[in-house]
């Protein structure tokens, strides 16, 4: 998958997000568990020691250390109940110690004395190898005075092990829930794109002769169904532009044809006087043919516009490129000898397209016409039809002056000159190649040139074969 | 012979009527549609000129109109289209001929000749400017009880221009007569074809008969009028 799609990036940041989140919210949890369940073990122990304080060390004298302390081994029994306790005096004299559990989780003659205040309650961890004890200090007083600590603790392993659960627990299940939140983003992701998808085919399949075609529009109510009405609207407005611009061509070159008639009458007229001075006729005649070059101009404008308007001129009709080739090399064959050029024609065998065999031949005549041009005198040119799979093949190559290489992307553009130095020959109005391409265009057909400047040029045109011939 | 001339462009109509008199052709222009079938309903007219793009009346009712009143008189069409399809519709609706402008007025005058004398003309089977013979049987060349060999192409060419010596043929009547229409904008082709067509009949002798008029085209035989 592209890494740059909308829909990669939009999963990944969903995904990234998420993960951040899930993490945030499983440690928040962990720590806030961890915190609560300390907290309440502490509680216990110092609920615990109170009452301790309260109802055992509050009647102690000193004599009676010894009978508090059994008492508080067979009220408590901590060793059973895994429970850590301990009473000492102000002194640091050890009244009464609780012995190693029975699970043997910590041994309570490792826990070290409590420094400090010894009226003040507190509560600590001890860390103590095998696990860590919480442990409440709460200050007492005997009956006769005497000040006692007492420390009543528990082990930490349980809060441990629900906490570590609790990790593996988040562990296992972070990914799972990413892994499911991605899944689900990308399906929705991609549903949600899909129509994206199709306007851009559609937008692909979208040339400026097939503009009267639309994108599909998404009925959803969102923003991808403004964007597709907003895009088909934009076309329309292409369209009407085009067809606006491709009208005044039309139009123009109408609207020129009739001054352009009266100036030829005119000067026609003029010409052929008698009574002119040979001089004045010859500048006449020279007006005459810039007006002649003018009318060809207008004419392949009017033919460009009129093949842009998808007309054809004389109904489409199977026909042998191959024959129609040949025979029209042979009707110019004599404008290459006139140069000295050899022109050869190879195109033995049938190859039957369909089309409009006017126009067809003009492509040849164009091609052969834009050959014999370029190439100097005793110079060679090349014609070829062939059939290369599903398509007739027609190639023009000439050994001549060659196209440079960045004039080569323009030599079909209207009015385009490679350079101006090249083409003053009367009649080249830079408009033969163009209507070549217009007319492959109507055709469903292809043209394309390789050349190399002072090698030559090849002009090559792809042409659908007829349909028949092509399952043969 | 009347002509009725059709046509809204005022230059245009006087060129084409001085052009049609000089041929001694009595013309009546209308400007408009409406002038136009006036006319055509009061007088017998042997050949109408129509423009296409007209006030008044648009030209394609004009000669839909004039069709339905007489069956027989020959109507060529001026126009600025081309289109093919509307050229077809346009026959079908009674015309007898097409010009696409701008075309050239020699052009105009041969095309209106043609239909004026439409029907079984008999035509001479030997064409003769000065001492140039053509035999359209047999298409041979002599000139000067020489013979000269042509292509067929030459000789298509030679015999066009022999078809009226005098007159000035341009480069698109000759490919459109000689060729075909997609050579149409090819007209260097005859340029190289009347070389060749030179050094055959007019080098080896004295006397020139193949003419260039420049920026108009070529004749056969000397200029009527100079």
């Amino acid at each position: 998958m592209n890494a740059r799609s909308l829909s990669f990036r939009l999963v990944a940041w969903y995904a990234g997000v998420l993960t951040a989140v899930f993490v945030l919210l499983g440690l928040l949890t962990f720590f806030f568990l961890r915190h609560y369940l300390e907290a309440n073990l502490l509680d216990n122990q110092t609920r615990r020691a109170r009452q301790i304080a309260g109802t055992l060390v509050a009647h102690v004298r000193r004599d009676s250390e010894a009978s508090m302390a059994s008492e508080v081994e067979s009220l408590y029994s901590p060793q059973i109940n895994d429970r850590f306790i301990r009473i000492s005096r102000a002194d640091g004299q050890v009244v009464y110690a609780s012995g190693a559990p029975r699970d043997e989780a910590f041994d309570p003659a490792r826990v070290a004395p409590l420094a400090g205040d010894f009226f003040q309650s507190s509560t600590r961890k001890v860390s103590l190898p095998g696990g860590v004890l919480l442990i409440a200090a709460v200050p007492a007083t005997g009956s006769d005075g005497t000040l006692y600590r007492v420390e009543v603790g528990t082990s930490g392993a349980q809060a441990e092990d629900t906490l570590a659960q609790v990790l593996l627990m988040l562990a296992v299940g972070l990914p799972v829930a990413v892994a499911v939140a991605i899944a689900g983003g990308f399906v929705l992701v991609r549903r949600a794109l899909e129509p994206v998808e199709r306007m851009a085919l559609k937008a692909e399949e979208i040339t400026q002769h097939s503009l009267s075609e639309r994108l599909p529009v998404v009925e959803s109510g969102d923003e991808l169904e403004r964007l597709s009405v907003s895009l088909n609207h934009m076309i329309a407005r292409l369209e009407d532009a085009i067809r606006g611009s491709k009208q005044f061509v039309a139009d123009a070159s109408h609207e020129l044809r009739t001054p352009l008639t009266v100036m030829r009458g005119e000067l026609e007229s003029l010409v052929q006087n008698g009574r002119l001075e040979r001089d004045v006729r010859e500048a006449l005649g020279s007006v005459l043919e810039e007006v002649g070059r003018l009318g060809e101009i207008v004419e392949s404008l009017f033919a460009l516009s009129r093949l842009d308007a998808g007309e054809t001129s004389g109904g489409w009709q199977r026909l042998d490129l191959a024959e129609l080739a040949a025979t029209t090399a042979g009707q110019m064959s004599l404008l290459a000898t006139d140069k000295e050029i050899s022109l050869s024609c190879d195109s033995a065998a049938a190859v039957t397209v369909e089309g409009d065999r006017a126009r067809l031949k003009q492509v040849i005549v164009n091609l052969l016409d834009n050959a014999i041009k370029y190439t100097p005198r005793g110079g060679h040119i090349a014609l070829s039809v062939r059939r290369e799979g599903a398509w007739a093949v027609l190639e023009v190559t000439d050994d001549g002056i060659g196209i440079p290489p960045d004039a080569l992307p323009h030599v079909f553009k209207r009015f385009f000159r490679a350079d101006s130095s090249r083409s003053r020959e009367p009649g080249g109005a830079g408009l033969g190649l163009s209507i070549v391409k217009s007319i492959c265009q109507a055709h469903g057909a292809e043209v394309e040139v390789r050349s190399a400047a002072g090698k030559g040029s090849t002009f090559r045109v792809r042409h659908p074969l007829a349909t028949e011939a092509a399952r043969s | 012979m009347r002509i009725l001339l059709v046509e809204d462009e005022k230059k245009l109509s006087e060129l084409v009527a001085r052009a049609l008199r000089q041929e001694s052709y009595a013309v009546d222009v209308a400007d408009d549609g409406t002038r136009g079938w006036e006319l055509a309903e009061t007088y017998d007219y042997d050949l109408i000129v129509l423009d296409l793009m007209l006030p008044g009346i648009p030209g394609e009712e004009l000669l839909r109109r004039v069709r339905r009143r007489n069956q027989q008189v020959p109507i060529l069409i001026l126009t600025a289209r081309d289109a093919t399809q509307e050229k077809v519709s346009n026959f079908e609706a009674g015309a007898d001929d097409y010009l696409t402008k701008p075309f050239a007025f020699a052009e105009l005058v041969m095309r209106v000749k043609a239909l004026l004398r439409r029907g079984p003309v008999a035509r001479a089977s030997v064409l003769r400017v000065a001492d140039l013979e053509l035999d359209r049987l047999t298409q041979q060349v002599r000139r000067a009880g020489k013979r000269i060999e042509l292509t067929p192409k030459e000789y298509a060419l030679l015999e066009y221009l022999a078809s009226s010596p005098g007159r000035v043929f341009s480069r698109t009547m000759i490919i459109e007569h000689v060729w075909d229409q997609s050579f149409e904008g090819l007209t260097n082709i005859v340029d190289v074809y009347v070389r060749h067509l030179r050094a055959k009949v007019d080098d080896p002798f004295p006397l020139k008969l193949i003419r260039t008029v420049r920026g108009v085209g070529y004749g056969l035989g000397a200029a009527p009028d100079a």
